[in-house]
């Protein structure tokens, strides 16, 4: 509730605390007039006292025992009607109070005075009172309480009855309760605001501290999430200056927590031990983050971590900072490696006996153990040529495990053009002229003899191409072109008179696993590996690879690189 | 120096045969090993004219055997090839060696490429016969 003034002793000495609000202003008052009356009656007392001891005034022994009868009436009696206001009923002491001062008025003078004279007007009193203590009907039944005692008193001494004055004092009724109604009402209305007053500040008290509570309940979610969280989080304002940072990134930083606020990403790689290329990395990706970007993975002591950025936003898409997250990559690093040592082992292990198995089919075709028919020389010849595709197979699938796990080196030297092709026609002459196949190489006028490239991977690309071009050829023939593209790049196509590739398949050819048709499959042999392997490589090289095709009119393959290739690079 | 001499160093002993096959078919005389130490061993004692030396070995890696090689006075003028499954060293150690062969290695082929290094057939117009064991 809005009241809050602190009570007086003079108001804890009158008010009573009823829930009512009415009745609590009406008993309030009755002690008031209860306090005058008392206060006053003992006044009177004292200097009547006092001043018939002085002998200023003289009184007979009636009206001696009159005034004392009276004053000791009223103080015995407002005391009586104060306990019962206060401990039993406000009502009920209206009505005691206001017979009390009925009984009282006809010793308050002479019955004369009363009647037709001076103290004419003390009808008036219990009129008022009782409009204000019992309510404005009150005023008209204490009129004719007042009218009646009047009359009685008037008769008592063989007046005639104070007509004027009657009608007068029903005026002076009148008046009594139409302002004791307008107040009344005035009242009521102002109760009526402020219960609805009350009401709208109790009801946004409680929105309020629901509010908060809420607030508090979300604020200490996010902040358990934050703490609970084992990747290390960290939040730079658009200053650059760290605001949030949670338990977790102080222990994989190993720094402690209060030196990761209010300080720059810059000072904090300082003070650790990330290398000074990545620092570089790490600083580029926090300031210029994007959603799709790969996390940066960086060695932190002896431990790997990663860290990933994202733009902090509004829900208007205004930026107002950066959060970073790092996570412990160090035992997922170490499986990864294991798993790359796995696979090159194995790799290494399965070659090793097919080459055995290669060389003594070699050798017995080549009759080194005694002469063989031509049956057996064929026989010997298709087990050589299972051998090398098992062997294709294990290096494509090594191949594809260094190029998932980021493994795959390119090493950039210069080497001679011709040499390329030459291996190529070395490779692929003998297949072709089998199946009929004109193979038809080319290098153009204008491309240097000597270029800078990883050759063993350059051969790769291009035997697969190659390969692939006359394993898919029936009739034609195959066209490889080496060729300057402009100052900066270089390139070459690999054209055939195949059956060429749907625009469905040119969407996917690339993608691992993935070949044609599986009538292809099981005509051709293969696992789907080479194509992706040959775009990886290509990219690795900072080149591209084109395909244009056409059902029923061949297939080109146009690859590219630059004349400048990074000197080494690991995807 | 022993001339024609062939040592084949290459842990796996049917790609050693397959190796020793094709060496012998080249015109040398052959000696296998199947472990570093043997073959370090091997050539403290004698100068072979041609080592086909694999870089995965037992004991004693490949390239430590080279660097010996490389750095006795004794082993000068022996020629090296090296075999190996792993393109990327192969590519390291190309300036380092005679021939750098990349596994698979066929037999026709190691035939043919050391015959070529063969001194006795470059010197001399005859051919010998590669003659089945």
């Amino acid at each position: 509730m809005l009241s809050s003034n602190k009570p007086t002793t003079i108001s804890r000495f009158l008010d009573v605390p009823v829930s009512d609000p009415e009745d609590a202003r009406r008993r309030r008052l009755l002690n008031v007039i209860l306090a005058g009356a008392f206060v006053s009656s003992v006044a009177v007392l004292l200097t009547s006292i006092v001043f018939t001891g002085l002998g200023w005034i003289t009184l007979t022994r009636q009206e001696g025992i009159i005034l004392i009868g009276s004053a000791a009436a009223v103080i015995v009696g407002s005391s009586i009607i104060y306990i019962v206001n206060r401990r039993v009923s406000g009502t009920l002491a209206s009505g005691l109070f206001l017979s009390l001062l009925m009984l009282v008025l006809p010793f308050a003078d002479t019955t004369h005075e009363l009647v037709n004279g001076r103290s004419l007007f003390l009808f008036v009193i219990p009129i008022f009172i009782s409009a204000a203590l019992l309510g404005s009907a009150a005023s008209f039944i204490f009129y004719l309480l007042s009218a009646a005692e009047m009359t009685i008193l008037a008769l008592i001494i063989g007046e005639p009855p104070n007509t004027i004055a009657i009608v007068t004092i029903f005026i002076l009724a009148l008046l009594s309760w139409l302002s004791a109604r307008s107040l009344e009402q005035a009242l009521r209305e102002l109760r009526t605001i402020n219960i609805d007053l009350d009401r709208r500040v109790e009801d946004r008290t409680r929105e309020l501290s629901e509010a908060l509570a809420r607030e508090l309940i979300e604020a200490g979610k996010n902040q358990a999430i934050l703490e609970g969280i084992a990747d290390g989080v960290i939040v730079f304002d658009t200053q650059g200056k760290s605001i949030v940072a949670n338990p977790s990134l102080s222990r994989l930083l190993e720094i402690p927590a209060p030196d990761l606020l209010g300080t720059t990403l810059e000072n904090i790689l300082q003070v650790g031990k990330a290398a000074p290329q990545d620092r570089g990395t790490i600083l580029g990706m926090l300031h210029q983050p994007q959603k799709d970007m790969p996390s940066v993975r960086f060695r932190w002591g002896d431990r790997t971590l990663l860290v990933n950025a994202a733009l902090v936003k509004t829900d208007l898409g205004d930026a107002i900072g950066t959060v970073a997250v790092f996570r412990d990559f160090t035992r997922e690093a170490e499986v990864e490696q294991m798993k790359n040592t796995f696979v090159a082992m194995v790799s290494h292990e399965l070659r090793t006996p097919l080459n055995a198995i290669l060389g003594f089919a070699e050798m017995i075709r080549e009759a080194v153990y005694g002469p063989i028919t031509a049956r057996q020389a064929g026989v010997m010849e298709r087990i050589e040529n299972s051998s090398r595709r098992l062997l294709s197979l294990v290096s494509d699938l090594l191949d594809q495990a260094q190029i998932e796990a980021g493994r795959m080196k390119i090493h950039i030297a210069e080497f001679q053009v011709s040499d390329l092709m030459d291996s190529l026609r070395v490779a692929l002459d003998k297949q072709a002229a089998e199946k009929g196949l004109t193979l038809t190489t080319k290098i153009e006028p204008g491309m240097p003899s000597v270029a800078l490239g990883d050759f063993n991977r350059l051969q790769q690309i291009l035997l697969n191409l190659g390969g692939n071009a006359v394993k898919f050829t029936e009739s034609g023939g195959v066209t490889v072109r080496i060729y300057r593209v402009d100052e900066r790049y270089w390139g070459f196509d690999v054209t055939d008179t195949g059956p060429g590739i749907s625009a469905e398949a040119r969407g996917y050819i690339f993608e691992s696993f993935r070949q044609v048709e599986d009538v292809v499959i099981r005509e051709h042999g293969g696992i789907g590996l080479g194509l992706a392997i040959v775009k990886s490589l290509v990219e690795l090289m900072g080149g591209q690879i084109l395909l244009a095709s056409e059902v029923g009119k061949g297939a080109t393959f146009t690859v590219t690189f630059p004349f400048e290739p990074s000197k080494e690079k690991t995807k | 120096m022993n001339e024609s001499l062939a040592l084949i160093v290459e842990d796996d002993a049917d790609l050693n045969e397959v190796f020793r096959q094709a060496l012998a078919a080249a015109g040398f005389a052959t000696e296998s090993v199947y472990d570093g130490r043997t073959a370090l061993e091997f050539l403290e004692k004698i100068a072979p004219s041609i080592v086909i030396l694999d870089l995965h070995l037992p004991f004693v890696s490949g390239e430590t055997i080279l660097k010996k090689i490389h750095s006795t006075p004794s082993l000068e003028n022996v020629r090296v090839v090296i075999t190996t499954a792993d393109a990327a060293a192969a590519e390291f150690l190309r300036d380092q060696a005679d021939l750098v062969l990349v596994k698979p290695i066929s037999y026709i082929q190691l035939r043919d490429l050391t015959k070529r290094l063969n001194p006795v057939l470059q010197t001399d117009k005859f051919k010998t016969t590669p003659r089945a064991e």
